[in-house]
């Protein structure tokens, strides 16, 4: 069985061989620098054969001046093609080099025209996705099945241009700024969505974060009325550009209060699902074949702070718990940060592939 | 029905219902009609957002509804400041509060800032990306609890060095420290030498009185 086949079985709730497995959100440069020098090999996806690949659409060739809306850059400081700005931490620990703090492009923005006149990228231009159908088929061809990435769809780009406080009390406020700004963002993600989903990908990965480590970040009323409608046209030009293209949606924290809605909106899979304040096994109890589980291995724990043994029994505990029809794809719930000990990447790998 | 409700009463409601124009209209409309200053503090904004904290433990308030409760505090504190500046209050304790070094999240140690002081706390805020060294300084200052906050497991086991250098530098017997953010467990708290934890801002500002209190020379 391919790494592609196994994806698409356990994501469509048939049992492969056994889960399917991947890094989602990689390794930090320190934990990275340690893989290298342990395995002289360059790439832990390749290493370790994870089944999945992501990519991304070629770069821009805008050159969009964001400084009237950054001002003066500190040392270090890069920007992004949203206009976001990004300061790295002042801390000399090498475990600390991945970790940075945002310089926000509309802090102080006021009025709808401020949304209006905000230069976005340009994730909908026809040549950024010249050679992505091309390479969605290179990974095909190896086996491995093909994530298209999408993350921070809505919400998070919109609050890491406004500050999170800001944008909350816009949207407690009804405010017509954020309202265009969020349809403009969305605008950007419907043209992409649906170049991701005619190029073959097999899954595109959305995600906003909208849990905290006790429940929601906002009431599920205020979530319904700023964020799902938006995230529904997102999912909707993707499937009707091709309707079996997997939808995987990222929220770190409890996000249980929203998962009923996100299935409804189409999503299909759910990621990361922290073992820390999420029950898996509940999940799989409640929603069945309707939802498929990513993730789940816990980073805030046992990746961290268990034992090899630790991490093998906890792979064990769920693919007994949720994965025995499929629909569970085993992953640490989030970056594989430098204070995860190397045996316990190793010993996850190990535990899944000798599955069952 | 409202008219029947005394001033501080109605600023309290406004200030929950995160309503900052009647929040301050209503604080100068108690002190035109004579209520005392420190009665619209005490019974109107300390007591809202003590309420609110409690909702958002309750899991009634979210983040955006603490944040225009606090907006709506603030906009009737401005009108009140004047008025309070030469009556003797007594502070509900000083705290200085900070994420550790290497990390920059700022979202959840925003929130239990405001909420300190919302409870009439005086705060120091750090900012993130704050050194052991920082935080001793701010116990020098005058500090009776320190707040340590970190989103991820690799700035977390920082916070240990924010204990040993409070007891290297002598301060560890007059202050107390607390922590939180999301990997920050019970026993964590007590593995590092912390006096307490709170897994919310509203439990957070609960445990700083009590904290306080035992910081207190007595």
């Amino acid at each position: 069985m391919t790494s592609r086949e196994r994806v698409l079985m356990a994501m469509r709730h048939q049992r492969p061989d056994r889960p399917p497995f991947d890094f989602s959100w990689g390794f930090a440069p320190a934990q990275l620098h340690r893989f290298q020098e342990a395995t002289g090999a360059l790439d832990p996806e390749d290493y370790f054969d994870a089944d999945t690949r992501m990519l991304r659409p070629s770069p821009t060739r805008l050159a969009t001046d964001y400084s009237r809306y950054l001002g003066e850059l500190p040392p270090g400081a890069h920007v992004d093609e949203w206009g976001i700005g990004r300061r790295p931490t002042a801390s000399p620990d090498a475990a600390h080099a991945h970790l940075d703090g945002f310089i926000y492009s509309l802090l102080g923005a006021s009025d709808e025209r401020d949304a209006l006149d905000y230069p976005l990228p340009d994730l909908d231009a026809d040549y950024r996705y010249q050679d992505f159908a091309a390479r969605v088929a290179a990974v095909q061809a190896r086996g491995i099945a093909a994530l298209a990435a999408m993350e921070c769809t809505i919400f998070e780009v919109a609050w890491y241009m406004r500050s999170m406080e800001r944008l909350l009390l816009d949207f407690a406020d009804g405010s017509p700024f954020a309202a265009t700004l969020l349809d403009r963002i969305t605008a950007v993600r419907e043209a992409q969505a649906g170049r991701y989903a005619a190029s073959g990908a097999d899954v595109i990965c959305m995600g906003d974060d909208v849990g905290t480590q006790r429940g929601m970040l906002m009431s599920v009323r205020m979530w319904r009325t700023w964020l799902k409608p938006r995230l529904a046209r997102v999912i909707a030009a993707a499937k009707s550009a091709r309707p079996d293209v997997l939808v995987f949606y990222h929220s770190d924290g409890d996000v249980t209060a929203i998962v009923e809605d996100l299935i409804e909106i189409g999503v299909d899979i759910l990621n990361p699902v922290q073992p820390e304040c999420m029950d898996p096994a509940a999940l799989r109890r409640r929603y069945g074949r309707r939802l498929s589980l990513w993730g789940t291995i816990g980073t805030q724990s046992t990746f961290p702070f268990g034992s090899p043994d630790d991490v093998r029994r906890e792979v064990q505990a769920r693919i007994e718990a949720v994965g025995a029809d499929g629909g569970l794809f085993l992953a640490p719930t989030h970056m594989i940060e430098p204070e995860v000990p190397f045996e316990n990447i190793v010993a996850f790998v190990d535990a899944v592939k000798s599955s069952t | 029905m409202t008219d029947t409700l005394l001033c501080e009463h109605r600023l309290r409601q406004a200030v929950l219902d995160g309503d900052a124009v009647a929040a301050a209209r209503l604080a100068a409309e108690g002190l035109a009609a004579g209520v005392p200053p420190l009665t619209l503090l005490d019974e109107g904004l300390i007591s809202a957002m003590g309420e609110a904290g409690r909702l958002f433990e309750a899991g009634e308030f979210f983040v955006p509804e603490l944040l225009v409760s606090a907006r709506a505090m603030k906009a009737a504190m401005a009108v009140l400041e004047p008025r309070l500046a030469d009556q003797p209050r007594q502070s509900a304790g000083r705290i200085a509060i900070g994420t550790v070094a290497g990390d920059l999240h700022d979202i959840g140690k925003n929130l239990v800032a405001t909420m300190l002081r919302g409870a009439g706390f005086e705060v120091d805020d750090l900012g993130v990306d704050v050194t052991p060294g920082q935080f001793v300084e701010a116990a020098r200052a005058g500090a009776n609890v320190i707040g340590v906050s970190s989103l991820l497991t690799t700035t977390m086991i920082s916070m240990r060095a924010v204990v040993q250098a409070l007891e290297e530098a002598g301060l560890r017997d007059r202050v107390k420290v607390m922590v939180g953010g999301a990997p920050v467990t019970p026993e964590y708290a007590d593995a590092i030498g912390a006096d307490g934890f709170s897994d919310n801002a509203g439990g957070a500002v609960t445990l700083a009185r009590r904290l306080a209190a035992m910081a207190r020379p007595s």
